[in-house]
């Protein structure tokens, strides 16, 4: 199991893209896995017969656990150990991790397997990983997973490995039409491993409104209806990492007004979005309040010479992902814009790196474009504060003119609501960082 | 071809039939000089005289025993309840003389009972059920169930032809709502299913006015391909048709306006379960009248009778299983 | 009208009889003048005593109720119905305690007459509903004794192969409609046959028997008003038996039901049930007028069901002295009476009926049981299957 990542200690595997004696080659994917920061493909370290999977699909191990064994010694095109004929592997040997990863981490992926090349029994039943491969009496669950009546049968009669059909059903189940599409895409010989990234995020559970009629009959679960479904991983990991973050630090929200005029009349000039500007903005300011630019662990305030921003991406319902613009005092506006749209993009395609997604002192979200005008943002461990910029609205506001005669006027207003850790730092503080930064911005150089 | 309503194509049926066979009658309360209750037999006494339009005592039991009498005798009486809720007052001479006559004698009995079914316009209890299971369940009465004004003329034709009692549920809430083509002179239309809307992804059964209910949910669902198969026929129930329909699609709603208990739905239900297991990639869904009296407040009778948006969540929620 | 109707009417009585239907029957006169009747007996018609007592002044015991409308032969033919029905039920009865006969089984001994005289009355073209007392009527429309014991035996050769048992069988092809349970739902559907003449103007007539029990359901009054209301040529034969299982008439009825009539338009008459050509007449002239578009009649014939409801009930609750009174009044024993002194050879008649049945458990007993596998057939028909006629036995037709 690789480490994806420094922080990471646990990872999941989400399918194996290559049965128990498949041929395969060094580099080639191998398996699908799921960290709690990225989801990821493993690819086999060497060329060779995958002799024996270890961890199932749907297990969590430790990094470094081994996954499977692949036999290297042996030959293409020589007789699949599920043909009858004797395998070609020999006894299985452990074998140590020899940081030969291609990622970030050590990779130990699958044990290398050296051994004279004779032809003898294998320890264990080889049979056994054959998972799905025919259907034939088999019953309703494979890999844990049920199948309908029609599914079976369409599967025993076009020999079909069900666990190999992606389900576009409720909870992920397959469906006749997933069986069709299978089939249809030649049982899988042109099967989206490479192209599409292993992860996706699992359908919204929808609530259906069912009209509750007379005489529905009893069940064990709650009387309202609804639907159900478990949350993702990555749902869960962003879970946990919420409920820690509200668990350690001592947030509180300070929200602060901001005229947003000059800067929407140099956006258009700029030819960017509002999020840039703020961000080049929170850089200045970070630069000047540094005790917000800062990460706090064991009572240990780290502050540092760089902004590494983070900007929260959404990943539609399935969660959200913080790339890191490391060093980001080191960018314009246009230049921030382009890293924004880069990351962004990015993270929706599941394509970030680890390094990308960690090492931030400062976060911005910004979900104002939905609507909302004021928030209370959950701060991004181990930072110790994170700035929600809110939708930028037109509201009447009061006008002191030199003379010190008030007028209303029309602004395009906006709120700035930073949450912060009161261990790391007060009110005060956090008050004036944000009029200091809503003073930038109000005073934005125009023409 | 004429355009014409549901009622207007049952009245066709059996002028046609009366005018080409005198061993045909219509009986029933009001029929004659009023013309019917709903107006079916308007003008009917006038073209064939009181004799063969009678009008007869209030006596159900009547009604259906002397219609059995005069059908043995080689007449061909189409009898009518006034309510299909009042043929539990004939139910005895139905089930018990009617239907196992032949069986028993065999001497055939050619009665055709129509029944105007279904509620949906405050009713009320006793003016809106949909009695055909009672009558499914008794071995020898055959029950059809047009859903369209074709299938209605075709369907009657065909059941004053039949030489067994036939029991015709026309439903009273699609008589001037439902409006079609409708061929001139007389045609028989088979006691078999008729596919509605040819589809793949799910299949909604269903007859009578529900039929329409089923087509209105699914016209237009997220592109679904969804299928609506109308049954016509209860007795004999066209098992070749529902099968054909589940192996294909694979999905089925199946949406009865009568009470959900052991309605015509709920044999389908077993037969599909028991024939087409190997076809089903989904559970088969029901959608019925919950299990009480049709109550007379519209907000309580809309709130039994199937809707639109019921049939089509039920269909939706299968489509995504 | 009469002379006008299919009636085969012998030329010389023409006159006598027309004079006869204009009024002269005294049907409806009847049931005006019966005040008081004793408790269980009724007297025959005014007309037929008087009818009795004309030619000679003394009571002569040969002389019949219907007058000249029986010949020799009819009557005769009359008795031997009665024989054969009882020597059917008599030889079906040991057969079931001998285990041949599966279910129940019900008899009408002691009643022979309500149902020999009244069908001996209807044409081969009318049409009966007949009961489970009424078996004389199936013998007299013609169906073979064999089939008959096939049926109580539930052979394949019965006449319902084996679909329903006992007496609920109607042959088809002898213009009889078969019985259901439900009692009197019978009287509609005679209705309805009656209704059919009347639609396509038919001298026809329908006729159908009931029980004293039978006339407290609806049908029995659904059938009463349409037939009074329609004037429909239909004759209701009640049998009153004096019981229904168990329960005395004083518990069914508080009117005498043969009053009722007259609440639905139409006369009742009561009439001697144990004396069959008195059934046989007030039948005939039932069936006039409902043939001349009179409508319906309600005869009463008044009996007593000398057996249990069915074979096992030893009925118990009926006082023995009823019985007693009622065994002098045997109808078989009456008809013998009548006859013999007219030269007929009753013993010769006794005997060849028993050759007959004899020959008839035979034959019955040799057919096989219907066949499993043919249970679910023919529970539709494919094509009509529709009354047909049987000879007319009257020598008045």
């Amino acid at each position: 199991m690789p480490q994806m990542g420094v922080s990471v200690a646990e990872g999941t595997v989400v399918e194996w893209k290559k049965r128990v004696g498949d041929w395969v080659e060094a580099d080639e994917v191998i398996a699908a896995i799921s960290t709690d920061k990225i989801d990821t493909d493993v690819e086999a370290p060497a060329a060779g017969r995958l002799h024996e999977i270890l961890v199932h699909v749907g297990e969590t191990v430790d990094v470094g656990t081994v996954m499977a064994l692949l036999a290297t010694d042996a030959k293409p095109g020589e007789a699949h150990s599920s043909e009858g004929t004797s395998a070609a592997a020999v006894a299985p040997k452990a074998h140590s991790s020899d940081g030969d990863a291609s990622s970030g981490g050590t990779s130990e992926a699958a044990a290398a397997l050296d051994a004279p090349g004779e032809a003898g029994e294998l320890q264990g039943d080889t049979t056994a990983e054959h998972a799905g491969s025919t259907q034939e009496g088999a019953g309703l669950r494979a890999g844990g997973k049920r199948y309908s009546p029609v599914v079976m049968r369409m599967a025993a009669e076009h020999d079909v490995d069900l666990t190999r059909i992606e389900g576009t059903g409720r909870g992920g189940r397959v469906r006749k039409q997933d069986v069709l599409a299978f089939l249809e895409t030649g049982n899988g010989a042109d099967a989206p491993m490479h192209i599409e990234s292993p992860y996706k995020p699992d359908a919204p559970p929808t609530p259906k409104k069912r009209m509750q009629r007379f005489g529905a009959p009893a069940s064990d679960v709650a009387p309202m209806q609804g639907a159900t479904a478990p949350l993702s991983r990555m749902r869960q990991s962003i879970g946990r990492a919420m409920v820690e973050s509200l668990q350690t630090a001592a947030t509180c929200t300070t929200i602060v007004e901001a005229d947003m005029s000059r800067v929407d009349a140099a956006r258009k000039t700029l030819g960017v979005t509002y999020l840039p500007m703020i961000a080049r903005a929170t850089i200045d300011t970070l630069r000047e309040f540094t005790a917000l630019n800062a990460t706090l662990a064991d009572n240990t305030l780290t502050t540092y010479d760089g902004v590494h921003l983070g900007i929260a991406v959404s990943l539609g319902t399935g969660g959200l992902i913080v790339p890191v613009i490391h060093d980001a005092q080191e960018l314009s506006v246009e230049g921030l814009a382009q890293r924004i749209k880069d990351l962004g993009a990015r993270a929706r395609e599941n394509a970030l790196t680890p390094d990308e997604v960690r090492g931030g002192s400062f976060t911005i979200t910004n979900p104002g474009g939905y609507g909302s005008i004021i928030a209370t943002p959950v701060i991004n461990q181990p930072q110790v504060a994170i700035l929600d910029t809110e939708a930028i609205v037109k509201r009447p506001v009061v006008i002191t003119d030199a003379q010190g005669n008030d007028s209303i006027a029309i602004r395009k207003m906006t709120y700035l609501c930073m949450s912060w850790d009161h261990r790391a730092l007060d009110g005060a503080l956090a008050a004036q960082f944000l009029r200091a930064l809503a003073d930038r911005l109000e005073t934005w150089p125009v023409g | 071809m004429a355009t014409m309503t549901y009622l207007q194509a049952i009245s066709d049926a059996m002028r046609e039939e009366m005018r080409a066979d005198e061993r045909v009658f219509v009986m029933g309360e009001d029929i004659g000089v009023f013309g019917g209750a709903f107006k079916v037999t308007d003008g009917f006494i006038d073209e064939f005289g009181a004799e063969r339009v009678m009008d007869t005592p209030l006596a159900e039991s009547a009604i259906v025993g002397t219609a059995i009498g005069a059908a043995v005798e080689g007449l061909r009486p189409i009898a009518e309840m006034q309510f299909s809720d009042f043929v539990s007052c004939g139910f005895d001479q139905l089930v018990n003389v009617a239907g196992k006559m032949f069986y028993r004698q065999g001497l055939s009995v050619n009665i055709t009972v129509r029944l105007p079914s279904g509620g949906g316009f405050s009713g009320g209890p006793f003016h809106s059920q949909n009695p055909e299971a009672w009558f499914m369940h008794a071995p020898g009465l055959k029950v059809v169930a047009p859903s369209t004004a074709e299938d209605a003329k075709g369907l009657l034709i065909k059941a004053i032809r039949d030489p067994n009692p036939v029991i015709f549920m026309e439903h009273k809430h699609l008589y001037r709502r439902v409006k079609g083509e409708v061929p001139e002179g007389s045609y028989e239309t088979e006691f078999k299913a008729r596919v509605a809307r040819a589809g793949s992804d799910l299949v909604v059964i269903a007859y009578g006015a529900m039929v329409h209910t089923a087509l209105e949910a699914t016209a237009d669902l997220d592109g679904a391909s969804v299928e609506v198969l109308d049954l016509r026929s209860l007795v004999p129930m066209d098992t070749e048709a529902i099968l054909a329909s589940v192996r294909k699609c694979s999905k089925v709603v199946i949406v009865d306006e009568a009470n959900q208990m052991c309605a015509a739905g709920a044999q389908v239900a077993a037969l599909i379960a028991e024939h087409a297991w190997e076809d089903l990639d989904g559970p088969v869904v029901r959608v019925a009248t919950p299990d009480v009296p049709i109550p007379f407040s519209p907000t309580l009778e809309q709130a039994v009778l199937p809707q639109v948006d019921d049939v089509r969540e039920a269909v939706r929620e299968l489509l995504d299983f | 009208m009469a002379t006008e109707g299919k009636g085969n009417v012998a030329e010389g009585e023409t006159e006598e009889r027309a004079s006869r239907l204009a009024g002269e029957t005294g049907v409806s006169r009847e049931t005006e003048e019966r005040a008081s009747r004793p408790e269980g007996e009724t007297g025959v018609s005014r007309e037929t005593e008087e009818r009795a007592s004309r030619p000679a002044g003394e009571s002569d015991v040969t002389a019949s109720p219907a007058g000249e409308h029986l010949t020799l032969e009819d009557r005769t033919g009359l008795l031997r119905a009665m024989l054969s029905m009882r020597g059917i039920e008599e030889r079906a009865m040991m057969l079931y305690r001998q285990g041949k006969v599966p279910g129940s089984f019900y008899d009408g001994f002691g009643q022979e007459a309500v149902s020999a005289g009244p069908a001996w009355a209807m044409h081969g073209h009318d049409r009966l509903c007949i009961l489970h007392r009424d078996l004389a009527a199936h013998l007299i429309r013609g169906v073979a004794p064999a089939r008959i014991m096939a049926q109580y035996m539930g052979r394949a050769g019965g006449i319902t192969g084996g679909r329903d048992g006992n007496v609920h069988f109607g042959e088809r092809r002898v213009g009889c409609v078969g019985m259901v349970s439900m009692l009197p739902d019978m009287m509609l559907v005679a209705a309805g046959l009656a209704m059919a003449f009347k639609l396509r103007a038919e001298q026809r007539a329908a006729l159908t028997w009931f029980g004293d029990g039978s006339t407290s359901r609806g049908d029995f009054h659904e059938a009463m008003n349409w037939a009074g209301v329609q004037k429909l040529p239909v004759i209701f034969i009640l049998e009153n038996n004096q019981y229904a299982y168990s329960t005395p008439t004083t518990s069914q009825f508080a009117v005498d039901p043969v009053e009722r009539a007259a609440a639905y338009g139409f006369p009742g008459v009561s009439v001697d049930g144990n004396d069959v050509e008195a059934t046989f007449e007030v039948t005939r002239q039932a069936r006039e007028r409902a043939i001349a578009g009179e409508g319906p009649t309600l005869i009463e014939a008044v009996t007593m069901r000398m057996h249990g409801h069915a074979a096992h009930d030893d009925m118990k609750y009926v006082p023995a002295e009823q019985i007693e009174e009622w065994r002098r009044k045997d109808p078989i024993d009456r008809q013998v009476k009548r006859l013999e002194p007219l030269g007929v050879d009753v013993v010769a008649l006794r005997s060849g009926v028993k050759a007959e049945i004899d020959a008839a458990v035979a034959e019955a007993l040799a057919m096989a049981m219907p066949d499993g596998e043919t249970a679910t057939e023919r529970l539709f028909a494919d094509e009509p299957a529709l009354l047909e006629d049987a000879e007319s036995r009257w020598s008045g037709f």
